[in-house]
């Protein structure tokens, strides 16, 4: 009885732990050249680790329990300065110029002459997204980053108030997101998929609640996408979504957010023009359908606090529904 | 006589202890009994008074030491205000200046004095305290709305000017030369309510400008902002002394009305005698254009143009005064308690005093008419 009672707790501790270790947030499960590397050089490192502390902890037992000829053996200088001087000085070296090559790779290793640009800007607490396609043409989005797979794409990092720091484990290593700095990532992902990203430097009240997610895709899907991505926003079709849109516009939040193609251009907060399509809203904190929007519009302060966003209680449920429901269809 | 020995204390507890208790009983028996005289007509004994007076005199002195700077008390458009609210609030007790108090609130105890003396002792920390906070053991209540500490330093303004005889001029800093004579057939003032003839006082009308630069012009507002305006008052959520206990009298028939009136009313342009600086007004154009979206700043035409959600108010032509002071309370969280003031709250605490100003000025220098158009082109981004 003791024993089952203490077994499926642990069981399920050890599920839980090792549940951590895929996914899409996981640097163990790396599809980025550069999370490749990184992750390469992890499992080098604790191989290496645990074979020394193995060995160490083997001679380490015969010095203390085994029989008078094998600690006759280990007790001359030979071990001293062999096992204690030159086997550290040699691996150590070793790895500390592996470690060096792999890390130094990440900056300077791609070559990008196609003409596209990305830049991530990190706000409190959301992410700018700004495309520049060949044509030098601006394709403003949030919280969302999509790249194509197969081809290393630069990323301009940079920050609009402190610094944050820009990590998507399963793509790359982390790079700070400085004001009035840029620093460039390069991504080079293999396989088609989604990963989630996450501030990873404190950057306020709501840092925890700083995510994105990047959406990895083929060649000419991305092509497409970006294609539709450039597009207007998308006109409301029914009687409530166009209530929506009267209400979005007459009640000011074009102020802070550019919806394409409709009078709402400002510039304070994310771009909302093609929002419906994103895999999460308000940087991943909640999932992106028509009640979050309105628990967000009518309560957004509960749920990241101090965002710069003001809290809009003024509109009534009816009102909210035509406002999300417009929202969600910016596809 | 101090007992040497251990029975000497006991005894003398027990003496003190007996004593004690026929003292409660005898008090208790007075309070039950009803034999205290609490009547008005019936006065203090002399060292009640004097405790009383005493009491309240150094208690304002100490804590009006912690009152903030007042602004400048010789502002015409501050003393106005204050005389207006004096005349609704103050007057009933304390009777106007120069008139002898009330039969009826002279019989109470201690009975509100004329204040010119009063005043006139007193710092204006000590007025604004007891405006503020009101006094215990008399009639004189408190401010209604604690946040309000604006609104109260016009009334100290206006009490500031007691010492000289301001009873001559008080018919005119009140506004009650505003009001159509009483026994007129048109009490409503064309605009089919009584209740406008108190509005009149201070606000616009067809034919005059406000009291002062600190009251907001209604003309051309939509009914709705007023409506809302008219119910937030009442409720109390927007705090305002002056206000509250106006639009509290008021019934929700006779709010549609004023509000309708002042719909109706259609805007006028304002005489502007002293324009501010053109280069404050360019600035101010340019931010409630543009924003300022390094800080954060909306543009204010978002919300304040032509096109505006009805319960938003129109700014074109209001009194910069009046603007600059709200957007004040807003900075110090005095209007944060209605979901509308909540959205305001946050675009106001991003402003810089300068900007505070201009955009002011801006809004005070446009025809009320002014067809403002929300900004629609992109501003310029890096």
């Amino acid at each position: 009885m003791m024993r089952c009672c203490f077994v499926w707790p642990a069981a399920a501790i050890l599920l839980f732990v090792v549940s951590g270790c895929a996914g899409v947030q996981s640097a163990l499960d790396p599809t980025g050249a550069e999370a490749e590397r990184i992750n390469t050089l992890s499992w080098v490192l604790i191989i290496f680790c645990t074979a020394v502390f193995i060995i160490t902890a083997i001679i380490a037992s015969v010095a203390l329990f085994a029989n008078e000829r094998w600690r006759q053996q280990l007790a001359g200088e030979r071990l001293v300065i062999g096992a204690g001087l030159i086997f550290p000085a040699v691996t150590l070296t070793f790895l500390l110029a592996y470690g060096i090559f792999v890390l130094g790779m990440g900056g300077g290793s791609a070559d990008t002459s196609d003409g596209l640009r990305i830049s991530v800007v990190g706000e409190r607490w959301w992410w700018r997204v700004i495309y520049r396609d060949e044509n030098g043409r601006r394709i403003e989005s949030a919280n969302e980053l999509r790249i194509p797979v197969g081809r290393p794409v630069k990323i301009d990092l940079t920050s609009a108030d402190v610094i944050h720091s820009f990590w998507v484990p399963k793509l790359a290593g982390k790079l700070d997101m400085i004001p009035g700095r840029t620093n460039t990532l390069t991504l080079d992902v293999t396989s088609p998929g989604v990963s989630r990203g996450q501030c990873a430097e404190y950057c306020g009240g709501a840092h925890a609640l700083m995510s994105f997610f990047v959406i990895a895709m083929p060649e000419k899907d991305f092509a497409a996408w970006l294609a539709d991505e450039a597009k207007d926003a998308h006109q409301p079709t029914d009687e409530l979504e166009t209530r929506g849109q009267a209400l979005f516009i007459a009640s000011g939040c074009g102020a802070c957010h550019t919806v394409r193609g409709t009078a709402a251009t400002g510039a304070i907060g994310p771009d909302l023009t093609h929002v419906g399509s994103r895999h999460s809203l308000a940087a991943a904190t909640l999932p992106n359908n028509a009640e979050a929007f309105a628990r967000w519009i009518r309560d957004g302060q509960h749920i990241k606090p101090e965002n710069l966003m003001p809290p809009y209680p003024i509109f009534s449920d009816e009102e909210l529904a035509s406002l999300s429901s417009y929202l969600a269809q910016l596809r | 006589m101090i007992p040497g020995t251990f029975a000497a204390w006991k005894r003398l507890a027990l003496a003190t202890g007996i004593i004690a208790v026929f003292l409660a009983a005898g008090i208790a028996a007075f309070i039950w009994s009803g034999v205290y005289n609490v009547a008005a007509t019936r006065e203090h004994f002399a060292i009640t008074t004097w405790l009383l007076e005493t009491l309240r005199r150094q208690s304002v002195e100490t804590y009006s030491y912690f009152v903030e700077s007042p602004p400048p008390l010789d502002d015409p458009d501050l003393i106005s205000l204050g005389a207006a609210h004096y005349e609704g609030g103050c007057a009933p007790c304390h009777s106007r200046p120069g008139e002898p108090i009330d039969a009826i609130v002279s019989g109470m105890l201690p009975p509100p004095p004329p204040l010119a003396d009063p005043v006139a002792r007193q710092s204006s920390k000590e007025v604004f305290w007891t405006v503020k906070h009101g006094l215990k053991y008399t009639g004189m209540p408190a401010w209604s709305s604690q946040e309000r500490g604006d609104e109260v330093w016009a009334l100290t303004a206006f009490l500031r000017q007691f010492p000289r005889d301001v009873a001559g001029d008080y018919f005119r800093l009140s506004g009650v030369d505003r009001l159509p004579p009483e026994t007129g057939e048109s009490p409503t003032h064309g605009g089919g309510t009584v209740a406008l003839t108190q509005c009149i006082r201070c606000h616009d009308d067809a034919d005059r400008e406000t009291i002062s630069n600190l009251v907001p012009r209604l003309a051309g507002q939509s009914p709705d902002y007023l409506l809302r305006t008219l119910a937030e008052y009442a409720a109390g959520t927007r705090p305002s002394g002056i206000m509250q206990p106006v639009a509290e009298s008021l019934d929700q028939d006779e709010m549609r009305e004023l509000a309708a009136y002042y719909a109706r009313l259609g805007a006028k342009p304002q005489p502007n005698n002293d324009r501010p600086d053109a280069k404050r007004i360019e600035r101010g154009r340019i931010l409630a254009t543009n924003g300022d979206s390094e800080n954060g700043v909306p543009p204010c035409l978002a919300c304040h143009s032509a096109s505006r959600a009805a319960a938003f108010p129109a700014l074109a032509g209001q009194n910069a005064d009046y603007l600059t002071g709200q957007l004040r309370l807003w900075q110090s969280g005095g209007r944060d308690t209605t979901g509308y003031g909540q959205i305001m709250e946050t675009v106001a605490r991003r402003l810089t005093d300068e900007q505070i100003s201009d955009v002011a000025a801006y809004f005070a220098s446009l025809p009320p008419s002014a067809a403002l158009d929300r900004p629609t082109s992109p501003e310029a981004r890096q």
